[in-house]
């Protein structure tokens, strides 16, 4: 105990963890499965459109999407917002963006991070990125380290 | 500003071929969730958490609406009025509802089955949650008068662990 106003709050230190596990379906499944290899996919929808990234239902019609497609892992910046600091983070620059990337030939977009070496004034909606992979990969969305620019 | 760093995976130019055989898919994956953060109790709380350090339980009444709060917040809830000064209830009380728990869990403290219950202790309009021992869970129910365990002399804390757990007042009469 120190010496505190006899009315002074009390406080005490708390943790509170849910060690969460949960499971993924066929399609997200195999996405994940790609990422693991190295590889985008998305997933095919009744109409024909590819959904990246992939998911079980068609969220037009709900209806079960169809067939995985293997992608060029490149894509376009549609909407991004600037992240000053993040303490521990892998991505060596100090500075970054989360964007929405939407994957060359798909609809939706891919909400992951965005790396410009520290420059905010390279990104613009439009910019085009690809993944920097990690090397040691597990079936995560983190496989991707983040996105990076690429020339055109 | 740093350099920006050299892409591993050059982008490649052209749609690839699509494999004949598919990733072997990820099944599951662990998204644990984890906050560390210091719980403030508040002037009117820290009163209360005071009391249990010396086996009493301090409640405080709302000017206005007579509501009874254990513990005791710094206003009330309902009113917004400053709760009165802190005066003693004897500790006895009424299971209002309760959960045996016999589920196991990461992190569990005590080993199931054990019973939880919401008990208002008598002169209070609120509930206190703690545990109900030294009875088989299948004779507790609803209107089951108890009385708390204080630890002993030198356990007592500015915690709800002062109170080790609530059991059956001996030859109590249902609420
Ligand atoms: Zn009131």
């Amino acid at each position: 105990m120190t010496a505190e106003p006899p009315d002074a709050s009390l406080t005490a230190p708390y943790s509170i963890e849910f060690p969460y596990n949960r499971t993924v379906g066929e399609k997200i499944g195999t996405f994940l499965g790609g990422l693991r290899d190295g590889e985008l996919y998305g997933v095919r929808t009744a109409s024909g459109a590819v959904l990246c990234p992939a998911l079980e239902f068609d969220p037009a019609t709900a209806a079960p999407t169809g067939e995985l497609v293997r992608l060029t892992p490149s894509g376009t910046v549609t909407h991004w917002t600037w992240v000053p600091t993040r303490p521990g983070d892998d991505i060596e620059a100090d500075h970054f963006a989360w964007a929405l990337i939407a994957i060359d030939g798909t609809e939706g977009a891919l909400f992951h991070a965005v790396d410009t070496g520290g420059d905010p004034s390279r990104l613009t909606a439009g910019l085009r990125v690809a993944p920097r992979w990690r090397a040691d990969r597990v079936g995560s969305i983190r496989d991707i380290v983040c996105f990076e620019p690429v020339e055109a | 500003m740093s350099t920006p760093p050299t892409p591993s995976t050059p982008p490649t130019p052209s749609t690839p071929p699509t494999p004949s055989a598919l990733p072997s898919p990820v099944e599951s994956f662990t998204s644990p969730h984890k906050v560390d953060y210091t719980f403030v109790a508040g002037t009117g709380r820290s009163a209360f958490l005071r009391g249990l350090q010396e086996r009493r339980l301090l409640a405080r009444r709302c000017p206005t609406c007579e509501r009874v709060y254990l513990p005791a917040p710094e206003f009330c809830s309902r009113c917004l009025a400053e709760l009165s000064e802190p005066f003693e209830l004897a500790g006895t009380g009424v299971v209002k509802t309760f959960c045996v728990v016999n589920f196991p869990f990461p992190g569990q403290m005590i080993d199931p089955p054990y019973l939880v219950a919401y008990i208002q202790v008598d002169g209070a309009d609120t509930t206190l949650m703690h545990l109900v021992r030294d009875v088989e869970p299948a004779d507790v129910h609803i209107g089951l008068r108890v009385e708390p365990v204080w630890c002993a002399e030198e356990d007592l804390d500015t915690s709800m662990n002062s109170i080790r757990y609530y059991r059956p007042v001996a030859g109590g009469s249902d609420a």
